[in-house]
């Protein structure tokens, strides 16, 4: 077997890990660098609940073998928070009810932060679209919808744009 | 059980290590999941990552897309708007973010809607092995030692329809997916090129409603009539989103509002 030594920009930090062949980022993030808000749920890219960024793009770490991505930029909902600062994305899922179990969360929020960096008023359609990999049994998704068009007029009326 | 993930700078490469045997991985969509699960009955991975071969060339009509273009790039090119929906109609974005334009050759149906839009498109693909480069039309059964390298197509010079039927707006496999492109001039159709998923193993030519179609008027008689010919070499299957029964009665549905471009 050919293990390689790869490394990743993890939250903005250098991290040299050892992979075995086919190891997923989902599994170096939660296995060897004990990042767990990445969930593991379906194992096969369907339900969106360990939805990282690399490279800035969304995309679900369970379906990257980590040893195709050697040098690649990764962000996790644990590099979203500044000094304990919860971000606008995350205020958001709290004050409008858009959490109940959880397990959904952090890919819901990766991917809405992904739609907000590239589109920061998006419409009610484009934030369906932009969530459509991403599964929740618990809210009916109108409330997560809801947290991330707020998260948008958060940001607008901070940054003094109009939203 | 994988022992090995092996990343080949060249398609050229790629196909010499291909004959040592392996699966080649392209965005993983597929591979992956079997990968997570220890389904993998070969011992190594051949992934095209940098292997060069993700890039989009649009040269006046004439369209290369190499294959391992990501869907999410493909779906932002701002030349080929024409394919926005149909991208668009495929799984979510996180997903096109690495499913691959060659991979999605190789899926099978209710997925794979952008081969449909290829078949109908007259897409030719390259393919690269140990013994050279070949191109073929899309739908060519390739060898196990062969690596597709790129797709092309020309821009549709006359009209071009897509619609898929699903169970939900976004992210869900096809009922019935239908491509076409069509020229018309002095009000009849010249050329017709149908090509429908979700109602057989693989994409399939609707030849029969083409035929219906070129010399007739585009219009809600002759489109109709194409419509009910469409069935003909289908084959529709039953799986979690619909069954054969409901596959074939509403092909023709499908057939007529992709050709009028009803909603």
């Amino acid at each position: 077997m050919v293990s390689r030594i790869v490394s990743l920009a993890v939250n903005g930090r250098e991290q040299e890990f050892i992979v075995h062949p086919g190891m997923s980022l989902l599994t170096v993030l939660r296995d060897l660098l004990g990042l767990t808000a990445a969930k593991r749920g379906c194992a096969q890219g369907a339900c969106g609940s360990c939805t990282v960024l690399v490279d800035d793009r969304p995309v679900p770490a369970c379906l990257v073998a980590v040893e195709t991505v050697e040098g690649a930029t990764v962000r996790t909902l644990e590099g979203v928070a500044v000094d304990g600062e919860l971000d606008d994305v995350q205020n958001a899922f709290l004050d409008d009810f858009a959490t109940q179990c959880g397990f959904c969360t952090s890919g819901m929020i990766m991917t809405a932060e992904a739609l907000l960096a590239e589109k920061p008023t998006p419409t009610r359609a484009e934030v369906v679209e932009a969530i459509s990999g991403n599964v929740c049994r618990c809210t009916g998704y109108e409330p997560i919808v809801t947290a991330v068009l707020d998260a948008s007029r958060r940001r607008a009326v901070r940054d003094g744009r109009p939203s | 059980m994988l022992s090995n993930v092996l990343m080949p700078s060249s398609a050229a490469e790629a196909a010499g290590l291909l004959r040592d045997g392996g699966w080649l991985l392209g965005g993983g969509t597929v591979v992956m999941p079997k990968v997570n699960t220890g389904a993998v009955p070969v011992s190594r991975l051949i992934c095209l990552h940098r292997a060069g071969l993700a890039g989009i060339t649009v040269n006046g009509g004439s369209v290369s897309v190499g294959a391992a273009t990501t869907l999410g790039a493909l779906g932002a090119d701002d030349r080929l708007l024409f394919l926005h929906p149909v991208v668009r109609s495929i799984a979510s974005p996180p997903v096109r973010n690495l499913a691959t334009v060659g991979g999605n050759l190789f899926v099978a149906q209710p997925y794979g809607d952008l081969a449909v839009a290829l078949l109908a498109l007259d897409a030719r693909v390259e393919v690269v092995s140990a013994d050279g480069t070949r191109e073929v039309p899309v739908g060519t059964p390739v060898e196990p030692t062969e690596v597709v390298t790129d797709l092309r197509f020309a821009l549709p010079a006359g009209l071009w329809r897509y619609r898929k039927a699903m169970r939900r707006k976004h992210n869900s496999a096809s009922i019935v997916t239908v491509a076409a492109a069509l020229t018309v001039t002095d009000g009849l159709v010249r050329t017709a090129r149908i090509a429908l998923g979700g109602v057989a193993p693989r994409p399939v030519r609707a030849l029969a409603a083409e035929r219906a179609l070129v010399g007739a008027p585009l219009d809600g008689p002759s489109v109709e009539a194409a419509a009910h010919a469409a069935s003909e070499g289908t084959e529709p299957f039953d799986d979690a989103y619909a069954s054969a029964w409901y596959r074939a009665r509403v092909l023709p549905v499908h057939v007529r509002r992709a050709l009028l471009s009803e909603q």
